[in-house]
């Protein structure tokens, strides 16, 4: 799937009611099957970008493109099948439902798009042994731990297939060893399935594995090939 | 508590034990509010059911019925007015004639009755008798007395009570609840009523040893119950009564029912502001309860808004969730409140407080399903409005 923002802007109203500018006219473009890195010193607007491309919240100004149909100027209603079937999210925080097993967190993704419960339970099934969370099935987030939810987390946000997968700081809250199991399997699904996936991070050695880093400061994006940020 | 925890959808448990505490509020103020209207519907039914007559010079003092002295002649009199189905003398005392019993609704009373005379009155023709078995003709020392005279003594059948006199008479039967007067009542034979009466006050025991105007002990009744026949206007005959038959004191069921509505108009006020309490605190108890519940699940309706869910599905299934947290949440409140009040009322003194009718029973089950249903779909569309990325910010 290719991905097109053009021109997004986007402002938040700070604690005084003043409008704090957040993204000024942003430009991306990802290809089908490429792995995109987004890197930039908090605040910069980098999940705020991920969040406006994955149509979480509208854009001030601006368009999004997935393949030829602009996503974000779609009503609300006709929105969630895209968000549902075209998009997976991985999250910094992982944001598991604690009142749902790890399973049924899994199968959540399907639940809204219409696919039968036990095609997706197969697959849940088969990605979940895959990610070594196949014997925490019933366990609840909070008796997970943090590599546990987010390898979780990553099976959900890609259960349905989805060809754009969105990854804010999947790895900030995990060591070096959880890591590199989710780096490795969002590379993975650039390679073998196509997929497109823009990753948010920090993490020097997670940006290296992208087919390139789009940098970001205060709500701009730099020229590509400048020098990179901490 | 364990088997609880099953069956309510995960999170919950204190969101059902909010709506319980609310709801039994709502049914315990409720229960209240129905055993009054049951004990003034009581009232209304039996003064509607019979046209009631008394000797003239009726006192306050000496029961509802009480006070002058209607002869039996006067009593023959009152049969025989066209319209008349049937006339039952009674002696009807208050069991504690200091004035501190005057006017109250819980007094409690002395019934004499003729067990050969059928009851006059259409709407109590046989009095509901638990234990036992009620009065028969020629009975004499027995009594029958009503569910809360019963308890309030620990009275059964074959017990013993003396009353007031001194005199002792055996229990050979206990009457059901009827909620209202009768369950204050000792019923006993009308030659038994006589004779108590007759110890009590000096004065007629001088009148009727010396026998002023041939007087006899037939002529020994406070006042009688009146029965009309079928297709007869009560209130008419009442008249009519009041008009062939002089030197009597009758009343006219109609006006009698406006009266005592009138001198129940407190109640009836107290008991709508009781059930009004009731559904504010019930009602703001389980909607806020219920909005909160949802608006605490923010930040997992923005997630499900991220995997796709129409509001629509969201609606759904935040329906489904209230409902089944309400119905729990609602039938754990009525358990409550009907243990509670069963509590209570077996504290021991024969007074009940509480009435949970079918009803009230019902109408708390619906109203906490509809306002739990209410609720959730305001928080609903509350959250629905946010982008996910807002829900989520704000459940974070």
């Amino acid at each position: 799937m290719v991905v097109r923002a053009r021109g997004l802007s986007k402002t938040f109203r700070g604690p005084d009611g003043r409008p704090v500018p957040v993204l000024h006219g942003v430009d991306v473009e990802v290809k089908a099957g490429e792995f995109v890195a987004v890197a930039g010193p908090s605040g910069c607007g980098k999940t705020t970008l991920l969040n406006l491309i994955g149509l979480l919240e509208p854009p001030d100004a601006g368009e999004v493109w997935l393949d030829d149909v602009c996503v974000s100027h779609l009503s609300r209603r006709a929105q969630c099948p895209v968000r549902g079937r075209s998009i997976g999210y991985v999250f910094q925080s992982y944001l598991l439902i604690a009142g749902l097993t790890a399973l049924e967190n899994v199968l959540l993704a399907a639940r809204y798009v219409g696919r039968p419960r036990a095609e997706a339970l197969a697959a849940a099934r088969v990605l979940m042994e895959r990610l070594g969370v196949a014997h925490r099935s019933d366990h609840y987030p909070p008796q997970l731990s943090g590599g546990e939810q987010q390898r979780v987390a990553y099976c959900r946000a890609v259960l349905n297939a989805p060809p754009l997968v969105l990854a804010d700081e999947p790895t900030g809250n995990l060591d070096d060893a959880h890591a590199g199991v989710i780096l490795t399997e969002l590379r993975a699904l650039c390679r073998e399935r196509g997929t497109s996936v823009i990753l948010v991070t920090h993490r020097a050695d997670a940006a290296a594995l992208a087919d390139r880093t789009l940098r970001l400061r205060e709500g701009r994006l730099q020229p590509q090939g400048g020098e990179a940020e901490p | 508590m364990v088997e609880i925890r099953r069956l309510l959808p995960r999170g919950y448990l204190f969101t059902v034990l909010g709506i319980a505490v609310g709801v039994a509020g709502l049914v315990a103020l409720g229960a209240m509010a129905e055993r009054i209207t049951r004990f003034i519907d009581g009232g209304d039914r039996f003064v509607l059911g019979q046209i009631s007559v008394a000797g003239e010079g009726m006192g306050m003092g000496t029961g509802f019925t009480a006070g002058g002295l209607l002869r039996a002649f006067k009593i023959e009199q009152i049969a025989r007015v066209p319209g008349v189905a049937a006339v039952q003398g009674q002696v009807m005392l208050p069991l504690d004639p200091t004035t501190s019993q005057f006017l109250t609704l819980t007094q409690e009373l002395i019934l004499g009755v003729d067990p050969a005379v059928r009851m006059s009155n259409r709407e109590f023709r046989e009095l509901p008798v638990r234990d036992g078995r009620f009065l028969r003709e020629g009975d004499r020392g027995v009594v029958v007395v009503g569910a809360d005279f019963a308890a309030s003594r620990r009275l059964r059948v074959g017990g013993t009570l003396d009353l007031a006199t001194a005199r002792t008479f055996r229990v050979v039967g206990v009457l059901d609840k009827t909620l209202t007067a009768p369950d204050r009542f000792a019923i006993v034979p009308l030659d038994d009523a006589r004779d108590l009466w007759l110890r009590r006050d000096p004065l007629l025991v001088q009148v009727f040893t010396g026998a002023a105007g041939g007087l006899g002990r037939g002529d020994l009744n406070t006042g009688a119950a009146v029965a009309w026949a079928a297709g007869v206007d009560p209130d008419a005959l009442a008249r009519r009564i009041q008009a062939e038959v002089p030197g009597l004191n009758v009343t006219i069921p109609g006006e009698l029912s406006r009266l005592l509505r009138q001198s129940t108009a407190f109640f009836s006020a107290l008991l709508f502001g009781i059930g009004a309490l009731g559904l504010v605190i019930g009602g703001l108890s389980l909607s806020n309860t219920v909005t909160a519940a949802v608006f605490e699940r923010i930040r997992d309706f923005g997630i499900k808004r991220a995997l796709g869910a129409t509001d629509g599905q969201l609606l759904r299934e935040i329906l489904g969730e209230a409902l089944g947290v309400s119905i729990s949440g609602g039938l754990l409140g009525v358990g409550l409140a009907l243990a509670v009040g069963t509590l209570v009322d077996a504290r021991g003194d024969g007074q009940q407080l509480f009435l949970f009718s079918p009803r009230l029973l019902g109408f708390a089950l619906v109203f906490s399903v509809i306002l739990g249903a209410l609720a959730a779909t305001y928080a609903t569309l509350r959250i629905v409005r946010l982008s996910p990325a807002e829900a989520i910010r704000r459940g974070a």
